[in-house]
């Protein structure tokens, strides 16, 4: 029996709309959970306060630890005096090393210079080494 | 002219697209009585895809150290969002696998398509079906759950009955006297690459024999007739028949949509199916649960070695079962395919399955 009302060109487009729709909504339907599946987990690089022992960080010294999924570096220039910086390098995302010699952060990748505050003493670096709030608690040092 | 035309013709006019889509898709013919099993092959293909994938994707999370498999699968489970869903697609996967190859295979008997000149499609099918099973037996251990690591320690003992280099096939399989780091690792190399490796290549060869040789005509209705013996090559073609594209190819995506309907409703609704409670404990090597048995699919095996007297026996009256049915067209070499004229052939095939079935369900219940 044929459907002479409605032409084969129609049949067709519709068929080939319809057929779109449907490989979408299924591509939508696995796209979803692939995304979330692929996903950094949600409690990283998210909030609290990172916690040290005051006794890690030595006078004069620096302390490397993992802050909110990224590098950071904790200072102690002068007794009781607490610093925390990103250790991450403003230029290219390589982890800053501290030359104790010179008293400054040198990036290994390309040679940029860093002052302990995080200031931009050469290089290619744009701009200062992220600094993070520090706070001492009894023999702890709370950082974030 | 649209801008679609126009990037077709730029690569026909480079590649001969047009050429190939006319030769093997729309110009393609297929007997016009093709039934939904021919597309059995297809389906297996379509799976072990979505094993590639989920396999993939289990592996960004997976930690294949005896410490930390276990709680690495948990976190999979119940940290990383949606895993449950790609570890559920994976186990379930596996297991609809087994089931549409061990389907494919029996159409392929009844209908006597293992036949000359289909030897080289038969025994690299059988293959297929093997490297399946190895796969299967060696993604039990990863977990490292007291299933994976009895189960696995049942599966490689039973190779000890091997006369004169059995023991050694053990120590070579686990890597060591016991199941341990060393079969973790040497399992997971050949879960994520050897074997899939293997089976890439196998299903290429397999995959050219069905296209080299031809879809062979379902051997039923009254206009069919046993191909003669030729003896050189011939491609077996079906003028008058219907293209494979779009014609055949409706009727493979319903069938795969079918069998991926039936994966995910076991998935979403009964997973626990194939997961039996031993599989939720992390593995213990001092403490054996009661009751470990294989999954349903080796079962049989599983049966037949408590069958006969000793371990030896059962393994030789398995690799017999195995040999022969690799075997089978050059064994079965009579042109007829109709299944109403090959009673015996029929009445072995419908017994063997009763049998396979009969051994499964002891296994099962003893």
């Amino acid at each position: 029996m044929e459907n002479s009302s409605v032409p084969s060109s129609q049949r067709r487009f519709f068929l080939t709309v319809l057929l779109g729709a449907i490989g979408a909504a299924l591509a939508a339907l696995g796209g979803w959970p692939l995304l979330r599946f692929l996903a950094p987990a949600s409690k990283e690089g998210a909030g609290g306060k990172v916690s040290l022992a005051k006794d890690a960080v030595p006078v004069g010294g620096v302390h490397f630890l993992q802050f909110h999924g990224q590098t950071a570096v904790v200072m102690q220039q002068k007794a009781g005096e607490f610093t925390a910086l990103s250790a991450i390098c403003t230029h290219l995302g390589c982890v800053v090393q501290w030359k104790a010699q010179k008293g400054e952060f040198v990036c290994p990748c390309h040679g940029g210079r860093f002052s302990p505050s995080g200031a931009v003493l050469g290089g290619p670096p744009p701009k200062p080494l992220e600094s993070i709030p520090v706070v001492l608690s009894g023999d702890q040092i709370l950082i974030g | 002219m649209n801008p679609l035309s126009r990037i077709i013709d730029y690569i026909d006019t480079r590649l001969g697209f047009r050429e190939i889509v006319r030769n093997n898709l729309t110009g393609y013919l297929l007997p016009r009585n093709v039934n939904s099993w021919y597309t059995l092959g297809s389906v297996v293909l379509t799976l072990f895809a979505l094993q590639v994938l989920t396999g993939i994707l289990l592996l960004i999370y997976y930690i294949p150290d005896t410490e930390k498999a276990y709680a690495s699968v948990g976190r999979i489970m119940n940290e990383v969002p949606f895993g449950w869903l790609v570890r559920y697609l994976h186990i379930v996967g596996s297991n609809v696998i087994i089931i549409a190859l061990l389907l494919h295979m029996l159409s392929v008997l009844f209908m006597g398509s293992y036949k000359r000149p289909r030897e080289l499609n038969w025994l690299s099918g059988f293959g297929l079906l093997n490297l399946a099973f190895a796969l299967c037996l060696t993604g039990y251990l990863l977990p490292w759950s007291q299933l994976s690591f009895w189960a696995t320690t049942v599966a490689t003992d039973a190779a000890g009955a091997m006369p004169v280099v059995g023991e050694k096939i053990v120590h070579l399989l686990r890597g060591g006297a016991m199941v341990g780091d060393a079969t973790l690792g040497r399992f997971f190399a050949l879960h994520v690459m050897g074997l899939p490796l293997l089976l890439g290549g196998l299903i290429g060869f397999h995959l050219f024999c069905v296209r080299r040789v031809g879809i062979s005509k379902p051997p039923f209705g009254s206009e069919y007739t046993p191909p003669e013996k030729s003896q050189i090559f011939h491609h077996e073609d079906h003028p008058g028949g219907i293209p494979f594209f779009p014609n055949y190819v409706v009727k493979d995506l319903a069938v795969n949509a079918f069998f991926l309907a039936i994966l995910v409703a076991v998935a979403f609704f009964a997973p626990m199916l194939f997961i039996p409670p031993t599989a939720l404990e992390p593995a213990n090597p001092f403490v054996t649960p009661p009751g470990i048995k294989p999954e349903w699919y080796f079962l049989w095996a599983y049966q037949t070695l408590k069958i006969f007297p000793n371990k030896a026996l059962g393994l030789a009256a398995q690799g017999a079962a195995m040999t022969f049915l690799a075997l089978l067209p050059f064994l079965d070499r009579g042109p007829e395919r109709q299944p109403a004229r090959r009673p015996v052939f029929v009445t072995c095939f419908v017994l063997g399955l009763l049998l396979f079935v009969a051994i499964s369900i002891w296994g099962h219940y003893s």
